[in-house]
């Protein structure tokens, strides 16, 4: 397994695309980093308009901590996309190059091979929310410096205090990693029902974006099965940055999250081991 | 008739004896609060207002006489209601001449309170109208209740302690009215979990569109001649 294991990282490590979600992720946090670094003032100005009516807020308020807080809400479609890259890539990828036949006639069973194609998917999204930890986070601290973190909220203004802010970002990057998780389990589904990876990709982005607007439609309708739907719990990382933080809730969140992932997991090894590999 | 006009006489000075007595007990308890030119104090404020979660806030205040004041939060960022920025006690009261008129006596957390109303001569001032409950005995202010032209009603609580001879306060809450905040939801993207869950700030029916400020004084240097500048920082 261990090997297998090896072989996954090799393979998704040695890929120049790999990279390119590296690259991406920089690319946006770069932006967003300029923009505010030219123009944060306005940005701070328009979204703290409904609280500045009334209070004098002064300070460093265009910090790095709300700089993270900006990047990462901004990445809350990209990144599920850059996963699929890998994971929606890693049994489809196979099937269309014609290796995956070749590769099972190797003394590893298809439930071996899955959870090391999955656990590989997982190393490279731990990589690249490590990666997004770095540049976001690091880059704008270095460069906007620290502070107390402002949270606007829809009917709430939340402001955190700055030495109590870094631990919720590692506490936010672990359920990030959680919920990045389920996405490259349902990747890795769909990258088992396909022949090409483009497929499952494009398949992913659709689930994600058309389930993201659902759950944040305030609309009746949707209201019954908004907390059955993953997308509505991906974003609990938010709740880490509330006062007082709503710790019930997030592990309601984490553990749906879990059982979407072992669904999705379980799902792909029964399809798999039953698969006609004809490629 | 001789009897009328006596009783008249009786009534008339009376009244006058009384109108003096507030008089003096304004003017005295005004001119101990303004004897405070300046002050630094270091405090811990509490904001409680129905859509800010914000813990307590330690910082400084910079105090200069007639109106200039700070508020630093040792890099912190700091917030400070905009509508009554006044809140020391010394902004609240008129500062010309005034018609102070005895509105009788009220009991606050046990102690005997004089209720003062003060009209200012100067119809140009921005305050209309305040109201005092003076502790005597000690003369103090209790509390302060201010009707200004653009700034609605301001209500002062006030305690005191170790500084009363400067009759400056150990605590002070200071009431303010609020409007509604929102933002589209569609804007923030919250985490609905939490907010179908997570405990709502406490309001009620009567106290939904009032905020509380709660400063705790905890040392003050008085009349040290702050300088300007002090007021100028960003």
């Amino acid at each position: 397994m261990t090997a297998l294991l090896r072989t996954e990282l090799y393979k998704i490590f040695h890929r120049p695309r790999t990279y390119i979600s590296f690259g991406i992720i920089a690319a946006i946090t770069f932006v967003i980093q300029l923009a505010m670094f030219t123009d944060g003032k306005s940005f701070v100005n328009f979204a703290l308009q409904g609280v500045s009516e009334q209070f004098y807020i002064q300070g460093n308020i265009l910090n790095g901590y709300l700089i993270t807080y900006i990047i990462l809400q901004s990445l809350l479609i990209h990144i599920p996309l850059l996963v699929a890259l890998v994971a929606g890539d890693a049994l489809a990828g196979e099937a269309n190059s014609g290796t995956l036949r070749l590769l099972l006639t190797k003394p590893v069973s298809r439930t071996q091979l899955v959870l090391a194609k999955f656990t590989g998917s997982i190393i490279y999204t731990l990589l690249l929310l490590i990666w997004l930890a770095i540049v976001a986070l690091g880059a704008s601290l270095l460069i906007f410096g620290k502070g107390d973190l402002i949270n606007l909220k829809s009917d709430a203004f939340v402001l955190i205090l700055q030495k109590d802010v870094a631990w919720r970002y590692v506490a936010a990057c672990g359920f990030a990693a959680l919920a990045m998780t389920t996405i490259a389990a349902m990747s890795l589904l769909l990258s088992a029902f396909a022949d090409n990876s483009i497929g499952p990709i494009i398949t992913t982005m659709g689930i994600v974006i058309v389930l993201t607007i659902l759950s944040n439609l305030e609309l009746p309708i949707y209201n019954t099965i908004k907390p059955y739907i993953f997308t509505t719990h991906m974003i609990g990382w938010k709740g880490f940055f509330d006062d007082p933080i709503p710790y019930a809730a997030i592990g309601r969140s984490a553990i749906i999250l879990v059982v979407y992932t072992i669904l999705f997991i379980a799902a792909t090894l029964i399809y798999f081991n039953r698969k006609d590999i004809k490629s | 008739m001789r009897k009328v006009f006596a009783l008249l006489t009786i009534v008339l000075f009376s009244i006058y004896a009384q109108a003096a007595d507030v008089n003096q007990t304004f003017y005295k308890l005004r001119d101990k609060i303004l004897s405070v030119k300046d002050y630094t104090a270091d405090i811990r404020m509490k904001i409680n207002v129905s859509f800010m979660r914000i813990p307590d806030l330690r910082g400084r205040i910079y105090f200069k006489s007639p109106d200039k004041l700070r508020l630093e939060r040792f890099g912190g960022i700091s917030i400070l209601p905009k509508k009554n920025i006044n809140i020391t006690l010394n902004n609240l009261l008129p500062s010309g001449n005034a018609t102070v008129i005895d509105a009788g006596y009220d009991m606050l957390e046990g102690k005997k309170t004089h209720i003062l109303k003060i009209v200012p001569s100067d119809d140009q001032t921005d305050i209309v109208l305040t109201k005092m409950w003076v502790d005597e005995a000690n003369l103090l202010a209790l509390r302060v209740e201010t009707t200004t032209k653009d700034e609605g009603t301001i209500q002062m609580d006030l305690h005191y302690g170790n500084y009363e001879n400067y009759a400056l306060p150990d605590k002070a809450t200071i009431y303010i009215d609020v409007k509604e905040y929102k933002l589209p939801k569609g804007v923030t993207m919250d985490y609905t979990e939490t907010d179908n869950n997570a405990p709502k700030p406490k309001t009620d029916g009567k106290t939904r569109q009032k905020g509380r400020i709660e400063i705790t004084y905890l040392s003050y240097k008085i009349n040290t001649g702050l300088s300007d500048a002090v007021f100028n920082k960003k």
